[in-house]
C-alpha cells in the first residue's frame, strides 16, 4: 500500500474536504435534503426526514476527523462505506430511470448520472488507499502501534 | 493493514460509535423546531414548509375530479412526454419536470390563467409534482394543487382518459 506520507496526508486533505463540504452545504437545510433523499424512492418520509437530520453531520464529522486525524481507521472505513453506497445507490436509481437530483451538495447539487459515479469512485480509491495504509503521520489522536 | 484486522479493531468500532453518536445529538439540536414539527405529523405529504410556500396544497381523488368535472382547474402532467403520450387526464397540459429541468422554461407559457392549477405525476411514490409545484411557485403561480394520487388513482377508479400524440 502507499507508504509516502506527504501523498496520504494530500489524500487526507481531498477526501475530508470533500466530506467536510457535503456535510456543511446540507445541515443548514435540512427539508431540501429530506425531499432530495425522498426523491431517491426508496425511503418513506420518516425516514428521509431522519436521514436528513443525521447524515449531513455524520459527513461533517467523518470527514473533519479524517482532516485532523483522530480515529483515523474509522472515519475512512465510514466514509468509504459511505461512498460505496453512493454509488450502488446511484446506479441503482439509474437502472429504475429515475431522473434526480443527487442531493449532494445541497442547493449545489446536480443530476446523479455516470458523472457522479466517476467522481464517487476517485473518493472511494482515495479513501480505500487512506484505510489500507499503515502510516497515519500527523494525526492528533492514532494508535502508538501504528506500524503494526 | 487488512479490512479484517481493521474490523477486529476495537478502536476502529469506538471511533465509529463516537461518529454517530455525536452526529445524533448534533442533528437533534441543531434543528429542535424541524423535529418538534416532524413529530407533530407534518411533512408525511412534503418536505415543505407551509409558510414557504402557501400557494401549495395537496388534494385527493374527489377533489381532483370535482374541479376537472366543473372544468374549473388547469392539470398539468408532469410526467414524461411519452408517458402523457400514451395516456393522461383529459385536458390535461404536458409540463414534463425533466424536461424543465433541462432547461426548458418555454413550457411554463403553456400553462393559462386558472382558478387552479392541479399538477399529478405517477402517482405512489412519485415525486414529480410536489418539484413542479415548488418550481411552479418559485416563478410566482399561484393556487396550485398536488393531486398526489395521480395518474394510478384516476386510472385505477375508471376516470376518463385522453390518448394522443399532441404536446
Amino acid at each position: 500500500m502507499l507508504q509516502n506520507k506527504n501523498v496520504l496526508l494530500i489524500f487526507r486533505l481531498i477526501v475530508g474536504g470533500v466530506f467536510i463540504w457535503a456535510g456543511v452545504s446540507k445541515i443548514a437545510d435540512p427539508l431540501s435534503f429530506a425531499q432530495d433523499v425522498r426523491n431517491y424512492q426508496l425511503v418513506g418520509p420518516a425516514l428521509s426526514f431522519l436521514t436528513a437530520i443525521f447524515l449531513p453531520w455524520v459527513e461533517l464529522i467523518a470527514g473533519l476527523w479524517l482532516v485532523v486525524g483522530i480515529y483515523p481507521k474509522s472515519s475512512a472505513l465510514l466514509i468509504s462505506s459511505l461512498l460505496l453506497f453512493f454509488i450502488v445507490l446511484v446506479l441503482i436509481t439509474m437502472i429504475r430511470g429515475l431522473d434526480v437530483d443527487c442531493g449532494c451538495f445541497g442547493t449545489f447539487s446536480r443530476q446523479a448520472d455516470w458523472r457522479l459515479i466517476a467522481e464517487d469512485s476517485l473518493w472511494l480509491a482515495l479513501s480505500l488507499a487512506l484505510l489500507f495504509s499503515p502510516a497515519n503521520d500527523f494525526c492528533l489522536l492514532r494508535k502508538k502501534s501504528s506500524k503494526a | 493493514m487488512g479490512l479484517k484486522k481493521i474490523l477486529a479493531d476495537k478502536e476502529t468500532w469506538v471511533g465509529l460509535g463516537l461518529i454517530f453518536g455525536i452526529s445524533l445529538v448534533f442533528g437533534l439540536v441543531s434543528h429542535p423546531g424541524l423535529i418538534k414539527r416532524f413529530l407533530a405529523g407534518e411533512f408525511q405529504h412534503a418536505f415543505i414548509l407551509k409558510e414557504d410556500f402557501p400557494q401549495v396544497v395537496f388534494i385527493s381523488l374527489p377533489e381532483a375530479e370535482a374541479a376537472w368535472a366543473e372544468q374549473k382547474a388547469v392539470f398539468i402532467d408532469s410526467r414524461n412526454l411519452e408517458e402523457y403520450q400514451r395516456g393522461h387526464i383529459p385536458g390535461a397540459i404536458s409540463v414534463p419536470l425533466e424536461d424543465l429541468k433541462s432547461g426548458r422554461e418555454d413550457l411554463l407559457l403553456r400553462i393559462p390563467d386558472a382558478p387552479e392549477i392541479i399538477i399529478y405525476c405517477e402517482g405512489g411514490d412519485c415525486q414529480a409534482s410536489l418539484n413542479l409545484a415548488r418550481w411552479l411557485e418559485s416563478r410566482g403561480f399561484k393556487n396550485l394543487r398536488i393531486f398526489s394520487g395521480g395518474w394510478a388513482e384516476w386510472t385505477q377508479n375508471g376516470l376518463p382518459v385522453e390518448t394522443n400524440v399532441a404536446e
